[in-house]
């Protein structure tokens, strides 16, 4: 029996996108072929027995043509929902934009309807999975306000979605100077009036960030908090529903849920 | 009436909002609009909601009053003349600011404006006009905006404040013109539908200004409701309805007087009832919903289960809490009108005035047609589809477009997350049932009501299935 190549390359999409271009073209067969990404917290990976590893060095401009032919040979859906799998916290992950990816060239753009087939049903919860957080932090980022009128928010999300989020907050708020951390991930994403906006790994933001609520305090959060309150309406108090619709791990982000008599109530 | 002079603005937002969060609509949805590079805001068609509250409903607008003053004595509402309760109002400066710093800091979507009556219609309306047009123009505020029109306001008034707006409501209050006479004296419903018609004139002459061809929006957003078959005879002695559908009286429109770049009102209108304060029966609610959808072309309309907030002999008490499952088989039967291509005649008749408090509305729909199950998965059209109680519009859409590759069997679908649980009973797949199942009323009925629908969180069915009576059975 063959031993099966693994072709091991970082959790990210051009890292993903690399080694699916490698192991295309190796010519082992797709069968005999696995694409695995290191774990996300710890550049870690657990390895199998009897199989040959082979290192995936992130090169941008192969990653750049598989976007390229997934684009133009299937559809910018499909590439959109490749994406968000790519980007998503499931564990193989590489492996199963492979796989889907060998149908999609095959059937072409119609290959999103092939709900009845595993590795396509996959990809779209996932992909659906992944746009579901995208929605919420769309709704759940807070800003607060300090020196020079900066905004700063942190968010910690399953999923790896700072980069689909930006995009709606650069086009909402072009005039305004903002930053949004990924907690998780020390990442950060940085906009500029008028500029586009830019990533990058900011490993100490946490710290920067609680320097910076020492020095300014936001009154506007009072008065949000304020509203959240009396907003209410008491004969259709509900904690349950509540938590349904905003569960708790987004909370301590978002003050109107810090420090006061509006805490959850958990049964 | 409590007038404090020199109130803060934390003060007055907590009052503010206080008086506002009866107002049931959040929604912030039915506009895709790009952001602009000189001003602050976007807006997405789908609408998000930004937190929610400690009564776990969305918060998506920042809902207030622009005053609470009233000179309206209607017996339901917290803030009528004869209440005493701390009056405050902002200044149109301070509903701005209030609106972009919120907005900046991502608390809300935009601004839900509403207000009490002060001094006149016509000056309050003034005031909410003075404010949206500072918003958008001094302020560059370029997000989502829903503001009320007061009933009785100058048709003028109504006619500019549309272009700042992104959608306007006016309050239908209660379903009938008794009751709204009876618990809101100095409403007429007349002045409420008038409004109301003007919107709907006005969108439509914009829309077929700027050459969106209205008739397929229409048919795009609040779907299947045609003509036909409507329950009209049923609200035909409605004569408030009919006076203002042929009114004609409308002043010209010159759509030269718009803001550069603005649409009339392009999130469509609204409105709201109260449900259990006063008579009527879910078939009258639900007809009248009906005609507002199909006549008035209303993007949505409210249900609001009563809250007896001023405790008034002349309502009914709500100690025990809302009529909550009234108001969740309401909004499921308006869901069934709007997205399902029901009718609300198909529902409910004289005879059966209410929705089955047991079960929802569609289930119930379908026990009393078991000669049309069960449909085949693999055959049967998109609307049939939806007639199948437990498949909504995502599941229909998915099934559709799965089938078009491979023969769907049960496995299949449970793979594509559709609910089996209540759409088992009516469904085949390949011409065979997942079980053998009798198709009987009663068996299946028994079956549905075992599988414990699931509410919203709150609601609850504190009712036994039959109460037992002592002459049922031998004496028939």
């Amino acid at each position: 029996m063959n031993k099966v190549k693994i072709f091991l390359c970082e959790n990210s999409m051009d890292g993903i996108f690399t080694a699916i271009y490698q192991a295309w073209s190796s010519g082992y067969g797709h069968a005999n072929v696995k694409i695995e990404e290191k774990s996300e917290k710890n550049n870690y990976s657990n390895f199998e027995l009897f199989s040959d590893y082979i290192y995936v060095e992130t090169d941008f401009d192969k990653a750049i043509k598989v976007a390229k032919s997934i684009k133009s040979k299937i559809s910018m859906d499909v590439y959109e929902m490749v994406c968000r799998v790519a980007l998503s916290n499931y564990q193989g992950k590489g492996d199963l934009i492979y796989r889907f990816l060998i149908l999609g060239f095959h059937v072409g753009s119609s290959i999103i309807n092939h709900l009845s087939n595993e590795t396509v049903n996959k990809v779209f919860k996932l992909s659906r999975y992944v746009n579901n957080e995208v929605h919420h932090f769309l709704g759940f980022v807070r800003f607060s306000e300090h020196n020079n009128n900066i905004l700063i928010s942190t968010i910690h999300p399953k999923n790896n979605v700072l980069s689909l989020i930006v995009p709606h907050f650069a086009d909402r708020l072009p005039l305004e100077k903002f930053a949004i951390i990924d907690g998780n991930r020390n990442i950060c994403a940085l906009h500029l009036p008028e500029k586009s906006w830019i990533l990058v790994d900011a490993p100490d933001a946490k710290s920067i960030i609680s320097d910076y609520d020492i020095n300014k305090y936001d009154e506007y959060q009072d008065l949000w908090k304020n509203f959240f309150d009396s907003i209410a309406i008491e004969a259709r108090i509900n904690p349950k529903l509540q938590r349904n619709n905003i569960p708790l791990r987004f909370r301590d982000d978002m003050p109107e849920f810090l420090n006061s008599s509006n805490n959850p109530i958990l049964p | 009436m409590i007038v404090q002079e020199g109130m803060s603005i934390q003060k007055k937002l907590e009052i503010l909002s206080d008086a506002a969060k009866y107002d049931v609509a959040c929604t912030s949805s039915g506009v895709d609009r790009g952001g602009n590079k000189s001003g602050m805001g976007n807006s997405l068609a789908c609408g998000i909601c930004h937190t929610f509250s400690a009564d776990g409903r969305c918060i998506s607008l920042l809902k207030i009053l622009f005053t609470n003053e009233c000179i309206f004595d209607c017996k339901y509402c917290i803030n009528r003349s004869s209440n005493d309760v701390v009056r405050a109002s902002f200044t149109p400066k301070e509903v701005c600011e209030l609106t972009m710093e919120f907005y900046r800091r991502n608390y809300i979507e935009g601004l839900f404006l509403s207000s009490g009556i002060m001094i006149s219609p016509n000056h309050t309306m003034e005031l909410i006009y003075i404010t949206l047009r500072m918003l958008r123009e001094v302020y560059n505020f370029n997000g989502y905006i829903h503001c009320k029109a007061i009933p009785g306001a100058d048709q003028a008034l109504i006619e500019a404040i549309g272009w700042y707006a992104d959608r306007m409501s006016v309050n239908l209050e209660l379903p009938t013109a008794e009751s709204l006479k009876e618990l809101a004296p100095h409403k007429k419903r007349k002045h409420i539908l008038k409004p109301m018609r003007q919107i709907q004139l006005r969108r439509e002459s914009n829309m077929e200004y700027l050459g969106i061809n209205n008739k397929y929006i229409l048919k795009e957003d609040n779907s299947y409701v045609s003509q036909a078959n409507l329950a009209l005879d049923y609200i035909q002695n409605d004569n408030d309805i009919g006076e203002v559908m042929t009114e004609r009286g409308l002043t010209s429109f010159n759509q030269q007087s718009r803001p550069k770049g603005s649409k009339y009102v392009p999130a469509g209108q609204s409105t709201q009832m109260i449900i259990g304060a006063t008579k009527e029966t879910d078939y009258h609610i639900m007809s009248v919903s009906e005609v507002l959808y199909s006549k008035f072309d209303l993007k949505r309309v409210f249900y609001s289960a009563f809250v007896n907030v001023n405790h008034d002999n002349d309502l009914p008490s709500t100690i025990n809490g809302a009529p909550l499952l009234r108001e969740h088989r309401l909004y499921q039967a308006d869901w069934l009108l709007r997205f399902y291509g029901f009718k609300i005649k198909e529902l409910l008749d004289e005879e059966n005035p209410n929705f089955n408090v047991l079960m929802d509305p569609k289930c119930n729909w379908a026990l009393r047609h078991l000669d049309l199950f069960p449909v085949e998965i693999n055959k049967a059209d998109y609307y049939t589809l939806l007639r199948v109680p437990g498949i909504g519009v995502h599941s229909a859409r998915r099934i559709i477009a799965a089938r078009k590759s491979a023969i769907l069997d049960f496995k299949d679908l449970k793979a594509m997350r559709i609910v089996l649980k209540r759409a088992v009973y009516f469904i085949t797949c390949k011409g065979k049932m997942m079980y053998p199942i009798k198709i009987d009323e009663d068996f299946i009925t028994r079956e549905l009501l075992a599988s414990n629908e699931k509410l919203p969180h709150g609601v609850e069915k504190d009712i036994t299935f039959k109460q037992l009576s002592l002459f049922d059975g031998g004496l028939m």
